[in-house]
């Protein structure tokens, strides 16, 4: 593994989509947007579980599941998640005409 | 680096008995009411997919009782369970408490007696979500209540993050759309897209912390995690100089908070509460808060147990010190909150809000305790107690929505008149919310208290006694907007259309709520004794075949990421 990229800079990309994931969420407006900054969240730890996988040694004990296949596991409910997201986001379209997440606010207090 | 894996016990699959039939029987549901129910009229319909449901829940609940037993039995005389069994299954059986499925899953006594506990609430919430026409398309709203029960037993029987983290999505995923199913409203539309945006937020936040972990530990199970920590930190115990580990702490107890609405990540829940249906909000306010701590207890009190907190200082670095400031925060602001609210649901969001509080009480005191499993135990007590309470007032608030269509307080003015029956055991229920005695919330607090008073070391009892003492005087604030719900249900008189009567549907979740708690309040040791027997498994390893004696060999990911 001489050759390879070192682990260090699979992290700070990570870190850095992690960041701008949640940024996304925190300051993104449109529903759309922060169902894809949510997915670059997911993204970013779906690159530090194959990271670690491929730079790590397995612990002793450790089981049979490796972060690679973890990640597989998450691709798939992520897609699930946009899934729902976009029907519940669609659901409001319909009623509200946009799709702002600070106008959907029937209820507060 | 190929991995080997060792070959699945195929056996295994008669442990999962109780959700393997929950998962298939969501399929017949749905099939059964495309193929033949939606011939029927609507009502008919209702009643027939209802049954449907029910009756699975009713397999499942006899497959989890066989499994109660066969555990039971496997630790007084295991040879008997030969005898029964045949020999490769009767061994099998024998060896109860074993992690199942290459180490995913726990099973035994505890997850047998949990998984009981979710088949009952889930045939009372079927049964509620049958009382009344939120929506027309049943096969579908049961058929997600039943898989989101699926999730919540694989999540509370996780013993491995990897499983943990996926269960948890199938349950909030269900839960999601469950919330937005009365489509012709609103604010369940709404609440369904904050609760959606909320919970995957955290569920991504969730992750990211869980694949720190993975690195730092090099996997996912428990066992080995919890080992892999404690031989690393022994120089520097706690988090001090880790930064990975430490925002992987912070991670996975972000996503937690969300998930057990702790306050500073609260903000969807009175919103989902109050905007999902009545039957779906005590689905998420009792079933998924249940099985949410119970994931979070294995979590921190087994896993990252290394990480609690140094062995000189609770409040230092460590899990323990924020549970503990969080708790604090929650019930405080939980309970101030509540006393405000004018909807019926919104109130009892924020009530479920600062029982979260109490119950981090409960989750702070186990972590420093020497006797963790009996502190963790009074947990669960308190869990099965608020979780009932909680389903007979949701109950309630299904039956308003039904007659009066609308969910405020005002609307139970002069219930106690015009339903005596129904309105005394409300009554009962918000007394054991506030923790009266001899209901059976009184004994949770009495119990958890007890517990956080009960510490060893005087330092760490310090902040106990002050977290208790805050608990005290916040039960008493929450008095006053209990109270209210009493105040318009005997003193106010009738206004609005006069409610119907309840049906089985409505009064079955209310007098069996009520039931439970009164019966559990009057005699509480049988289930204190169940529960503290419960906790035991599952804060301890409980693989019998994890390797021990080579060094942990970390990754090289500590070192790496720490910079």
């Amino acid at each position: 593994m001489n050759n390879d990229i070192p682990l260090n800079w699979f992290l700070y990309f990570a870190a850095a989509s992690f960041a701008i994931g949640l940024v996304g969420v925190l300051l993104r407006r449109n529903a759309i947007a922060v169902l894809m900054a949510i997915e670059i969240i997911l993204n970013a730890a779906n690159v530090n579980l194959v990271a670690f996988w491929r730079y790590g040694t397995p612990a002793p004990g450790s089981g049979p599941l490796p972060g690679v296949i973890l990640a597989i596991l998450v691709i798939t409910v992520a897609a699930a998640e946009v899934a729902v997201g976009i029907g519940l986001i669609l659901l409001c379209y319909r009623r509200w005409r946009v799709a702002d997440v600070d106008r959907y606010d029937t209820m507060s207090g | 680096m190929p991995p080997t894996a060792p070959p699945l016990d195929f056996r295994d699959f008669w442990r999962i008995a109780p959700a393997a039939t929950l998962a298939l029987w969501g399929l017949v549901v749905v099939l059964t009411d495309l193929g033949l129910a939606r011939r029927l009229g609507l009502e008919a319909r209702r009643r027939v997919v209802g049954r449907l449901a029910l009756a699975g829940v009713g397999l499942a609940l006899i497959s989890a009782v066989a499994l109660f037993w066969l555990d039971s039995l496997a630790a007084v005389d295991p040879e008997r369970l030969r005898q029964l069994l045949g020999a490769s299954l009767g061994d099998y059986f024998a060896r109860s408490g074993e992690v199942i499925f290459l180490g995913a899953l726990a099973s035994g006594v505890s997850v047998d007696i949990l998984n009981f506990l979710y088949l009952i609430l889930l045939a009372l919430v079927i049964q509620l979500a049958t009382s009344y026409r939120f929506t027309d398309d049943w096969g579908e709203c049961l058929a997600l209540l039943i898989w989101a029960t699926v999730g919540m037993m694989f999540l509370s029987a996780a013993e491995e993050l990897a499983t943990l983290f996926l269960s948890l999505e199938m349950m909030t995923i269900c839960l999601y759309l469950l919330t937005a199913f009365e489509k012709s409203r609103r604010r369940s539309v709404e609440a369904g897209l904050k609760y959606f945006i909320y919970g995957s937020v955290s569920s991504a936040l969730f992750l990211y912390g869980l694949s720190l972990v993975y690195g730092l530990a090099g996997t996912t199970r428990f066992d080995a995690i919890e080992r892999i920590l404690a031989g690393t930190s022994t120089t520097a115990p706690g988090l001090v100089g880790n930064l990975a580990g430490a925002s992987a702490l912070l991670l996975m107890l972000v996503g937690f908070g969300f998930k057990i609405a702790a306050v500073p990540f609260h903000q969807w829940a009175p919103d989902a509460y109050e905007g999902a249906p009545a039957p779906v909000a005590a689905w998420i306010v009792t079933g998924s808060k249940i099985a949410s701590i119970v994931a979070l207890m294995k979590v921190f009190l087994h896993a990252a147990r290394p990480w609690s907190f140094p062995s000189n200082d609770m409040m230092g670095p460590g899990w323990v010190g924020i549970i503990a400031v969080v708790s604090a925060v929650t019930m405080t602001y939980g309970n101030l909150a509540a006393l405000v609210q004018t909807n019926f649901k919104r109130m009892l969001a924020y009530s479920s809000i600062a029982h979260g509080g109490y119950i981090l009480v409960g989750l702070a005191a186990a972590a420093v305790s020497i006797n963790g499993p009996a502190a963790a135990g009074a947990l669960l007590y308190y869990l099965v107690i608020y979780a009932f309470s909680n389903l007979g007032a949701f109950a309630v608030a299904a039956w308003l929505v039904r007659d009066r269509s609308a969910d405020e307080i005002d609307d139970l003015n002069g219930m106690g008149a015009e339903r005596p029956l129904l309105a005394l055991c409300l009554a009962f229920l918000m007394l054991s919310l506030i923790g009266v005695p001899p209901f059976g919330g009184f004994f949770g607090k009495l119990y958890v208290f007890m517990e956080a008073l009960n510490q060893g070391p005087s330092q760490t009892r310090i902040i106990l006694v002050w977290l208790v003492a805050l608990g005290l005087l916040n039960s008493a604030i929450s008095a006053f907007y209990y109270v209210r719900v009493l105040k318009a249900m005997y003193f106010r008189p009738r206004s609005g259309a006069g409610l119907k009567p309840a049906k089985s549907a409505i009064a079955t979740p209310v007098l069996l709520s009520t039931l439970v708690v009164v019966v559990f309040g009057l005699f509480p040791q049988p289930l204190v004794d169940l529960m503290k027997s419960a906790a035991g498994p599952m804060l301890v390893s409980s693989s019998a075949d994890a390797p021990i004696s080579a060094p942990p060999a970390v990754s090289t990911a500590p070192g790496a990421a720490a910079r």
